[in-house]
């Protein structure tokens, strides 16, 4: 989960009226928001990646706000339509990034602080809504070193301009192979010989989408008024983005206008609100409540969405930067939210249901219980393992290795196929203890077949100096007899990779081969540093005791 | 109060009050009689091994003291043997000249290799000798002749073996001298009986009776894994619950395993660095037509973007059961049901103290028309007070296809803390609806190795693989 930091005083003074610190504390986790660290006066909180609001603290006042009661409803959004402030859209751009959106913002001010949320927002929205700018990406500018119409076009890589924190021109080919951005998400564009690129109405470079902003337009602290502009291949996507940006500008005390978007399948936002009607009836049914309409509403009010209650339905209002609000059960989790989740108390249902275990797990268990009761320590083992545990140290074959991809730890790279060496591992990392060692596991192993065949086997394996093969063959015929009454045979075989010669066996049962039993061979035991006699046996289980 | 020795330590009581002492030291008090460990042994026959454990038997008991003792013993060196044979080199100095005086280089010549030096100012010293000087240079010539001195009475009373010796002045000086004597160091226990000690009557002694409150020593269970243990008793509670386990494959495909999930194909979850793909492997079977056309269309939908069939073949570990329930689910489309599933799933994670890349869930899901979240709060309440957790909160949070979604904070005491345990939550619509499953579907679950840590009370997750053979002869519960 993403996570913000947040400064406790300036949130206090965001949410207003006299909250003290405790109280703002104490209802951060009934927003959903989980504390990660505190510290005396900064609060660092993982918030929902549904809720991109919540990257700032100008959306974390909002929703407190509402759940404290402080400001109900949904914050009305103005955007004064006149103005001058246009965007043409070249057709050129269809093929590489077909759509641009954007929004005036004016008589704002931003400090360090304030700062530092917007650029924690467009990072996260970058990252999750953008998936890493590829979708739809923002640049933030300042207004007043732009003149406009603007112009959303493309342009070659030979192209130059001063780009963000630079004093020098730039080709957009050094760009993309010199600068930390463009060598991140250089690839968006693919080989495209044209890129796209947003100028003003002097022919100044302000914008590369999606690398870098130009120079020219940086937002400092000084910024009064700014440009938004969010590029992508998704309308839809570039739009929620826009819309998350202007909420938290709105939060941040900027009044708007709009920007015109004109071109092919290109067109001005429009931020409109949703709506929808519903029946009291299933949102309670559902949380187990039992509250009226006019309770619900209020509710939804707090939640920071509007609701009225209108011939005994509630007809409930979304704002624009809602997009996560997909439908019914999404309303019913605004209603919860707003009722305060503490409010909800457990119940319990009165329908009756016998529980079962699977039978799987009943033959596991008792075939645990009687290796236990043969003085057999239980060791548990990754399934995924490595190459050099599961073959190079044990010498057996490996045509048939089934890895995984891009793992991120050397030591779990494929996937088993037997559980003895990870056994052998065992004994390897034990060798300092008391013998003898006796150990056994239960687990899944892999081998192909369309695709993949998953069976349970069972190996165990004891080492010290006095123990031979029929002490092992003893523990195995008891283990079938007494657990499963099945009945099973040895018939020496002439060689097998992990044990010594002459002293190793099939297990057959019904005159299927279904395992191995055998003293370990030298060499093995040498590669895992055992120096003690190991005898054992691995024996598959599923289509024996179990299906 | 009467005691009931063991017969060892009977046989010490009984050495120790037979008061020999053979070294005659004077104790705290002089009736007190102090015997080393090696000396008991040596009289009653016992081992060394049955000596020590006797004796800390008696010590618990109060009936003996012990105190450490630092002994020093002796034994000659490679010159002092050569003195013990052939003798000191300033006797055989003044045997040389016994007969006539002698010059130094015949002297030399004659005590081969011998410090020449040495003996020389031990013979002047000890007044054997006498130097005169001559117009052929000096030589050496007989004072008086001697008789045997202390230094070659401490030698030849060491002999050949190794030698406890009273402190005096020739065991001084010959230290001094280079590989004469050696000294030893030995720390050794010395025994003696108490008060109550001395006063205990052996012939009194109930000679059946064995001490039922002694110490014993450690012995070791084979047992099953403690994770294992903790799974168990996580299973019988499910069962115990009215919960019905289901099973299902730890290979996927990323159609159940994601897609059906209602997660976007371009979703970050489903990259290469979060989970594990198997390498060139496909699913052969995905689903049936109707749901892999409905769960499309719920993507086109609700994501807007080209929905692939290739990507939903492509196999993985699973990361999570989820993918379990939701095939179940959607196969046998029940009105009513609580069904879980339990075992391995599998993240492409950095291993860490807190994170592994193949780890233990459960989950659990509820399905019925009049199944309510508060519900599921109760069901988990009760899961929690069966396990031994009883302090239980519950905060909303976010799962991609559960709404709402909730987690559950529980207190740990130990800790003094909140910690995050299982999640719960309703299936989203666009999970269900396109699956033909028309119930509301809540579920509730999560890792198990975080329950086991605090039953175990670890703090590094790993511990639980390292499969440490002293750790699972002794990890303990402690809750």
């Amino acid at each position: 989960m993403p996570v913000v930091e947040l400064n406790l005083s300036r949130l206090q003074k965001l949410v207003g009226k006299n909250t003290d610190k405790k109280q703002i504390l104490d209802n951060l986790p009934f927003l959903g928001l989980d504390i990660e660290s505190l510290g005396r006066n900064v609060v660092r909180v993982e918030y929902s990646p549904n809720r991109p609001d919540y990257s700032t603290d100008f959306g974390i006042a909002l929703g407190l706000q509402g759940i404290l009661g402080i400001s109900k409803g949904m914050p009305r959004l103005k955007i004064r339509t006149k103005g001058n402030y246009e965007i043409k859209v070249d057709s050129s751009t269809s093929k590489i990034r077909p759509f641009v959106t954007g929004i005036i913002a004016r008589n704002g001010s931003l400090d360090d602080e304030a700062v530092k949320q917007i650029i924690n927002m467009q990072e996260d929205l970058h990252f999750g809504l953008g998936r890493k700018r590829k979708k739809s990406s923002i640049g933030i500018h300042d207004l007043d070193n732009i003149s406009f119409p603007l112009k959303y076009t493309t342009t070659s890589r030979d192209h130059r301009f001063v780009p963000l924190n630079s004093t020098k021109e730039s080709s957009i080919s050094e760009i993309l192979h010199d600068s930390e951005v463009g060598r991140d998400y250089g690839s968006i564009l693919g080989q495209s010989s044209k890129v796209p690129i947003i100028t003003d109405a002097k022919g100044q470079t302000i914008s590369f989408p999606p690398i870098i902003n130009a120079s020219l337009t940086t937002v400092t602290t000084k910024t009064k008024n700014i440009l938004v502009e969010v590029t992508g291949i998704d309308k839809q996507s570039a739009e929620d983005m826009l819309s998350v940006v202007v909420a938290i500008l709105q939060g941040a005390g900027f009044q708007f206008s709009q920007l015109k978007v004109s071109g092919s399948r290109n067109s001005t936002p429009n931020f409109a609100t949703r709506t929808v009607t519903f029946d009291s009836g299933p949102v309670n049914k559902i949380l187990g409540l039992n509250i009226s309409n006019s309770v619900l509403a209020s509710c939804l009010k707090k939640s920071r969405l509007d609701a009225v209650v209108k011939s005994k339905k509630i007809q409930c209002t979304i704002p624009r930067y809602r997009f996560d609000i997909f439908g019914g059960m999404d309303i019913v989790e605004e209603v919860a939210l707003g009722y305060g989740i503490d409010n909800l108390k457990p119940a319990w249902p009165a329908s009756v249901h016998i529980g079962e275990k699977n039978p799987t797990s009943e033959k596991l268990d008792s075939t645990s219980r009687l290796m236990t009761g043969f003085g057999f320590m239980e060791t548990l083992n990754s399934t995924l393992t490595s190459e050099q545990t599961l073959y190079e140290m044990t010498n057996r074959d490996s045509s048939q290795i089934i890895s995984v991809a891009s793992s991120k730890s050397q030591e779990h790279t494929i996937l088993r196929d037997s559980i003895l060496p990870g056994l052998l591992e065992n004994l390897s990392k034990n060798i300092h203890e008391t013998y003898p060692q006796k150990f056994f596991e239960s687990g899944i192993v892999f081998s192909k077949g369309s695709p993949i065949k998953e069976t349970t086997n069972l190996a165990c394996v004891t080492a010290s100096e006095e123990t031979n093969f029929s002490e092992m063959k003893a523990i195995l015929q008891s283990l079938l007899r007494i657990g499963f009454s099945i009945k099973c045979e040895t018939k020496a075989l002439s060689n097998h990779a992990l044990f010594s010669q002459g002293r190793v066996a099939e297990i057959i049962i019904n005159r299927k081969t279904v395992g191995y039993i055998g003293e370990l061979d030298s060499k093995v035991l040498e590669n895992f540093r055992i120096r003690t006699k190991v005898v054992g046996f691995e024996i598959k289980l599923s289509g024996l005791i179990f299906d | 109060m009467s005691h009931v020795l063991h017969d060892i330590e009977k046989q010490i009581v009984k050495e120790l009050q037979r008061g020999a002492d053979p070294y005659d030291e004077p104790g705290p008090d002089d009736s007190t009689t102090r015997l080393y460990e090696e000396d008991l042994s040596k009289e009653t026959k016992l081992s060394m091994d049955q000596i020590r454990r006797g004796v800390e038997w008696l010590r618990q008991k109060k009936l003996v003291d012990v105190s450490d003792s630092t002994d020093n013993s002796y034994s000659l060196g490679k010159n002092g043997l050569d003195a013990l044979k052939n003798g000191l080199p300033e006797r055989r100095l003044v045997n040389l000249v016994k007969d006539c005086p002698k010059t130094f280089d015949e002297i030399r010549s004659s005590l081969h290799g011998l410090d020449f030096n040495a003996a020389i100012a031990h013979a002047k010293k000890n007044g054997w000798i006498n130097i005169e000087k001559t117009d052929t240079g000096s030589k050496i010539s007989l004072q008086q002749e001697p008789t045997q001195n202390s230094d070659e009475r401490l030698i030849s009373s060491i002999g050949d073996s190794s030698q406890k010796i009273a402190p005096q002045e020739s065991l001084k000086s010959l230290m001094e001298r280079p590989d004469f004597i050696i000294e030893h160091e030995e720390k050794r226990k010395l025994v003696s009986l108490t008060e109550t000690g001395k006063h205990i009557d052996l012939e009194k002694l109930d000679s059946d009776a064995i001490d039922v409150e002694a110490d014993v020593p450690h012995v070791h269970a084979a047992r099953i894994h403690p994770l294992n243990d903790t799974i168990n008793e996580i299973r019988d509670t499910f069962v115990h619950l009215g919960f019905t386990e289901i099973t299902g494959n730890l290979s996927q495909s990323s159609f159940w395993n994601f897609d059906a999930l209602f997660t976007p194909q371009d979703h970050p979850a489903r990259e290469l660095q979060d989970t594990f793909y198997l390498k060139s492997l496909n699913a052969k079977q995905l689903a049936t037509p109707t749901q892999i056309k409905n769960v499309s269309n719920a993507h086109k939908k609700g994501w807007r973007y080209y929905w692939d069939v290739q990507e939903a073949k492509k196999m993985v570990l699973r990361t999570h059961t989820t993918c379990v329930t939701i095939k179940h689910l959607a196969d046998k489309k029940p009105d009513e049901a609580r069904i879980f599933s339990l075992g391995r799933v599998f993240r492409n994670e950095k291993v860490s103290y807190k994170h592994l890349v193949e780890f233990n869930q459960v989950e659990g899901v509820v399905v019925g028309k009049h199944i309510t979240l508060r519900d599921l709060m109760g069901i988990q309440k009760e899961f929690y007070r069966k396990i031994g957790l009883t302090k239980v909160k519950f905060w909303p949070t976010f799962f991609p296809y559960t709404e709402p979604s909730l987690q559950s904070m529980v207190y740990n005491e130990k800790l003094g803390k909140w910690i995050e345990l299982f999640g719960m939550g309703i299936f989203r619509p666009e999970v269900t609806k396109p699956l033909g499953i028309t119930k509301p579907v809540l579920a509730w679950g999560g890792g198990i190795e975080r329950i086991a840590m605090l039953k175990f009370g670890l703090d590094d997750v790993r511990e639980f693989y390292n499969n440490n053979l002293s750790w699972l002869r002794t990890a303990t519960k402690c809750q």
